[in-house]
């Protein structure tokens, strides 16, 4: 066929030409917020870093000590199965939400939006002593539950993994929705009726076409949860039990002894994970897509 | 070191009393309205002078209480123009003297932190005692680098409604789970320091014998309770809220807030034997460019008067011995400064625990991770 | 296989290649508004029907209705003689090919047109062979492992029927699938879906609102307006005999004239157009001084004078040339006839033609068959 023959000469991959117009733009564009990055974020991140080998003195001590370290061990455990937790937990109760936010008429999508984004508008301390109130022995759930007479004696429900976990969830839960939703609604509505006239059940549509396309916004969401995460400090400080102690937690707790080396060795530590993490996930076949969003 | 305040208001927790969250602080507020003031006596010329002065307090209601009693004062009587600002923090004056850049001449500290900070260099300058009043002002509450300026007290807390009518006195009380049945809450080491002095006392040391803490003896203590706490809090907020949500019976409290808790009407006391008499103080970091209107002030803000007018707007005791004239009674019974209250306290000593403080957080670590 | 997975049609149990369907009293209403109503139709099997309206007749929601994505407020659809209403999409068995392809992006072109199959559990080695298969009907072999975004327009498009087709559907319904493309691609993939039609011998539902289309694809086409069908029929009796004035103007350019019926007259009635005496052809008699509109094509008028004159009854009328465009195969004039009403003549060019000037006053004449009342 004609167009056979045409097209084979499109190429895959479009190339735009060099001109130096172009860079010349861009760096003017993109140069004051560089700048400003570099000068008051990068580098005083690194001199922070820096000091986690030169003091107190130029070694790698502090990251040996951490590798014994009992303490740190169990935190850093502690960290990385909160975040786990967290992310599975938001992307669960999320993915149903940005889904029907994506099949929702445009008003209903805005209002479930603003619903989502509430808990944005309430400062995070108000929100954990709203959980605090919530999941006490004598707070509502427990109280609703007795009442009910689920309960004979309320459960312990504050100062546990349990509290962090749930007051965690619901601060993140917008992180996940935003980027899903927004994947979601990009899909064509024509892909799930293909998939069906197709033969492909209600859950096949969902696992084969939409789960699938879905993937750039469950990985944008899920590092974005997992990495913020990492560094939550006040909610399991308010919430958790007495062995929920975070990085976070411990890191300013160093800080406050003066401990300003190991507490950059700690700091370090946390950084060096996230970007594993994000290394790890651009491997993932597929996952790089999730950083071109809107490029396309 | 004490961080009754700066962890607070670094994490603008104070935010929640606005919020709502927590009543009692919307209460406490209340409490600093329409209160008749001591007008302060002239002052010498000796604290007289020019330009300003740059001071970091914990903010929120407690600075504001200060700006009224003393700041505003101040600036009227010497001269000295005063700007005040809210996030005192031990790390950011050792930032400042790093790099020279010290943009506070005063900063409201504790002696154990100063202490901490002076061990890792010339951080502070030492404070000018000929200017203050020292024949009514305690030995303890002086030391070569810092002035107490605020006096405050961590003390046992409990429901009134929760042991029918036995009242808990002292730690062994708090220990004994049998007569006082219950959860409790105890302070953590976050970015402050677990109370060892409570543990060693319940477990039979005298008042008077606290110091120097024997640390083993103090973790085998906490042993024994250690099942019975079900919160080692980290910001004075946090047993407020538990006590009133009666999720604790028995928890170590700031005193400051339960005025404010009972004020709301909540059944619950302070049990004042055997707490601790804690301190805020005053430092000049150094090479502060104000550094002689810095030391006038700290002569100021600790005279008398001036002392009683922060005593009278919120339940903080006054460091100067002859404030207690200037406060009306009713007040005056609330202050962990007042005589028959103070005696009942351990006045707490910032040098043992500027000493010990890496040693026994360590240690905690480990202990409350096991 | 699954139970609630489709099955592969038994094609012998059923008479002919292609499903028989027929829609009853049909209607659609979304929100109180009708889409639809009332669209009664039967689809002969194998046969190439066109729904055929502008945009918002109700005839992309019919076919929606047929494939299952919308549910009917009113009336039956019926599948080789089962009724399907209730039947959810994946359960009926329909090939269906869509305006934007709707091509799975992360699947290859192999894996788009094994999709059918795997949800019939088609075994892995079957699918190779049936998607190279239908990838060589559509004359794209060999473009197994390229993604849909490696392809062009048309290329997504064949890959979008092969898809629709590998699973021998009885029914093929298509939504505009040339919409997106170009005229010249429209044209080449409009005799090749004609060609997949004769070869599969299955039945095939139409939509478009390209009247061209329609008349060169269909078997019969079904204009579509205001969600009723305003006729039904082959394509040379919707253009030689539209029996509305809408169908007469939607289906290729139409000439009107009012008149006032004298009488009839061999079965021709006989009508007064401002004082010119009008023939034409009626699908029954009508009564003297009803008010009519009378309609012919622009191609089948002559000028009276010409070298090629028509043979057989005509109608003529005077008329003055306002305007003369040559369009290559064809000039197109633009006339005043004497009472004022517009009218436009085609006429073939070439040698023996001769061209009219602006202001030239002439006579018309065409073919009293080829004059309807509509």
């Amino acid at each position: 066929m004609s167009d056979a023959a045409v097209i084979t000469d499109i190429p895959l991959v479009r190339t735009f030409p060099v001109r130096p117009f172009r860079h010349t733009g861009a760096v003017l564009l993109v140069g004051p917020l560089v700048l400003f990055m570099v000068v008051f974020y990068a580098l005083p991140v690194l001199a922070m870093l820096a000091r986690s080998v030169t003091e107190p003195s130029l070694s790698l001590a502090n990251f040996t000590r951490l590798a014994h370290d009992s303490v740190f061990l169990h935190v850093f455990g502690t960290t990385l199965r909160t975040a786990v937790a967290v992310t599975v937990g938001t992307l669960l109760l999320g993915y149903p939400v940005a889904l029907a936010m994506s099949r929702m008429r445009p008003n209903a999508a805005k209002l479930v939006l603003v619903i989502v984004l509430l808990p944005f508008w309430t400062s995070i301390l108000v929100r954990s002593y709203a959980w605090m109130v919530l999941l006490g022995r004598h707070g509502l759930i427990n109280e609703a539950l007795l009442a009910a007479g689920v309960l004979d004696t309320p459960l312990r429900l504050l100062n546990t993994p349990i509290a962090v976990h749930v007051a965690m969830i619901h601060i993140m839960l917008p992180y996940m929705i935003l980027p899903l939703s927004s994947v979601l609604r990009q899909i064509d509505a024509a892909l799930p009726r293909a998939a069906a006239s197709l033969g492909a059940t209600q859950w096949g549509v969902f696992r084969q076409v939409v789960l699938p396309l879905s993937m750039p916004g469950v990985v944008a969401g899920t590092l974005l949860v997992f990495v913020l995460s990492l560094g939550f400090y006040i909610t399991p400080a308010l919430v958790g039990g007495p062995r929920d102690l975070m990085l976070s937690q411990l890191i300013a707790q160093q800080v406050d002894l003066l401990n300003w080396s190991y507490a950059a060795c700690l700091s370090a530590t946390l950084l060096a994970a996230t970007l594993l993490l994000l290394a790890l996930c651009q491997m993932v076949p597929g996952v790089r897509g999730a950083f071109r969003l809107g490029v396309r | 070191m004490t961080k009754r305040n700066d962890f607070l208001s670094r994490r603008h927790l104070l935010a929640l009393g606005a919020a709502g969250a927590m009543t009692p602080f919307a209460a406490y507020r209340a409490l600093a309205q329409g209160v008749p003031l001591p007008e302060i006596p002239p002052i010498p010329e000796t604290l007289k002078g020019t330009g300003e002065l740059r001071i970091a307090g914990y903010g929120g209601t407690g600075q504001d209480a200060e700006r009224t009693a003393y700041f505003q004062p101040f600036e009227k009587m010497s001269g000295i123009k005063v700007r005040d600002f809210a996030g005192a923090d031990l790390n950011k004056v050792k930032a400042m003297v790093d790099t020279g850049n010290v943009e506070w001449d005063v900063v409201q500290l504790s002696q154990g932190s100063v202490k901490n900070l002076m061990k890792h260099g010339d951080y502070f300058e030492k404070i000018d005692y000929e200017l203050v009043d020292t024949a009514n002002i305690d030995a303890v509450y002086r030391s070569e680098y810092a002035i107490d300026m605020l006096v405050w007290s961590e003390v046992m807390a409990y429901r009134t409604d929760a042991f029918k009518g036995a009242v808990p006195v002292g730690w062994a009380d708090f220990w004994d789970v049998k007569k006082f049945p219950g959860d409790r809450s105890l302070d953590g080491a976050g970015p402050g320091n677990p109370e060892l002095e409570f543990a060693v006392m319940a477990a039979g040391v005298a008042p008077d014998k606290v110091y120097p803490i024997d640390i083993d003896k103090a973790f085998a203590s906490y042993d024994k309770i250690k099942a019975s706490v079900v919160k080692w809090w980290e910001t004075g907020a946090v047993p407020v809220q538990m006590l009133t949500d009666k999720e604790v019976v028995l928890t170590s409290v700031w005193n400051g807030r339960m005025a404010a808790l009972q004020a709301a009407g909540v059944p619950a006391a302070i049990s004042w034997d055997q707490g601790l008499l804690k301190r805020d103080a005053w430092a000049v970091p150094k090479n502060s460019p104000n550094k002689a209107n810095a030391m006038k002030f700290i002569a100021f803000s600790t005279m008398a008067v001036p002392q009683a007018r922060v005593s009278s707007l919120i339940p903080y005791g006054s460091v100067n011995s002859k404030s207690a004239a200037f406060v009306a009674p009713k007040q005056l019974a609330l202050l962990p400064s007042s005589p028959d209250i103070k005696s009942r306290l351990v006045p707490y000593d910032y040098s043992w625990w500027s000493e010990h403080r890496d040693e026994v957080v360590a240690r905690w670590n480990k202990w409350i991770l096991a | 296989m699954d139970g609630t997975q489709a099955a592969l049609p038994s094609a012998a149990q059923l008479p002919g290649r292609g499903a028989k369907i027929s829609l009853v009293d049909l209607e659609k209403r979304f929100e109180g508004v009708g889409a639809v109503r009332g669209i009664s139709l039967e689809i002969g099997s194998g046969e190439f029907l066109t729904l055929l309206g502008p945009s918002g007749s109700g005839k992309t929601t019919t076919l929606m209705m047929i494939a299952g994505f919308e549910t009917p407020t009113d009336g039956d659809i019926a599948i080789d003689g089962h009724s399907v209403i209730g039947l959810p999409p994946h359960k009926r068995n329909i090939g269906m090919v869509f305006q934007n392809y709707a091509l799975f992006p992360h699947l290859t072109v192999a894996e788009n047109i094994g999709f059918p199959l795997k949800q019939r559990g088609v075994d892995r080695a079957t699918r190779t062979r049936m998607v190279a298969d239908s990838l060589a009907m559509v004359r794209l072999p060999g473009y197994e492992a390229r993604y849909p975004r490696q392809l062009s327009g048309g290329q997504q498009q064949r890959v979008a029927l092969a898809r629709a087709i590998v699973f021998q559907p009885r029914l093929l319904l298509m939504d505009e699938p040339l919409g997106a493309l170009d005229k010249q691609l429209r044209e080449s993939l409009q005799l090749e879906m004609r060609r997949l039609h004769a070869d599969l011998g299955i039945t095939f539902v139409y939509v478009t609102h390209d009247q061209e289309e329609a008349l060169t694809m269909s078997d019969r086409i079904a204009v579509v307006n205001e969600g009723r069908i305003a006729q039904l029929g082959r394509p040379e009796e919707l253009y030689d005999r539209p029996s509305s004035r809408f169908v007469a103007s939607f289906i290729g350019e139409s000439n009107f004239l009012s008149g006032v019926v004298r009488g009839m007259e061999e079965g021709l009635v006989v009508a007064d157009c401002s004082g010119t005496t009008v023939h034409a052809l009626a699908a029954e008699p009508l009564l003297i001084g009803t008010e009519v509109t009378l309609t012919t094509r622009p191609e089948r008028m002559r000028f009276a004078d010409t070298a090629f004159p028509l043979t057989g009854r005509q109608n003529r009328v005077r008329a003055t040339v306002t305007e003369a465009m040559f369009a290559g195969e064809r000039c197109r004039y633009l006339l005043r006839g004497e009472d004022g009403a517009a009218i436009v003549l085609k006429e073939p060019s070439g040698a023996g033609t001769r061209r009219r000037a602006v202001g030239e006053a002439t006579e018309i004449a065409w073919s009293v068959a080829d004059t309807v009342v509509v």
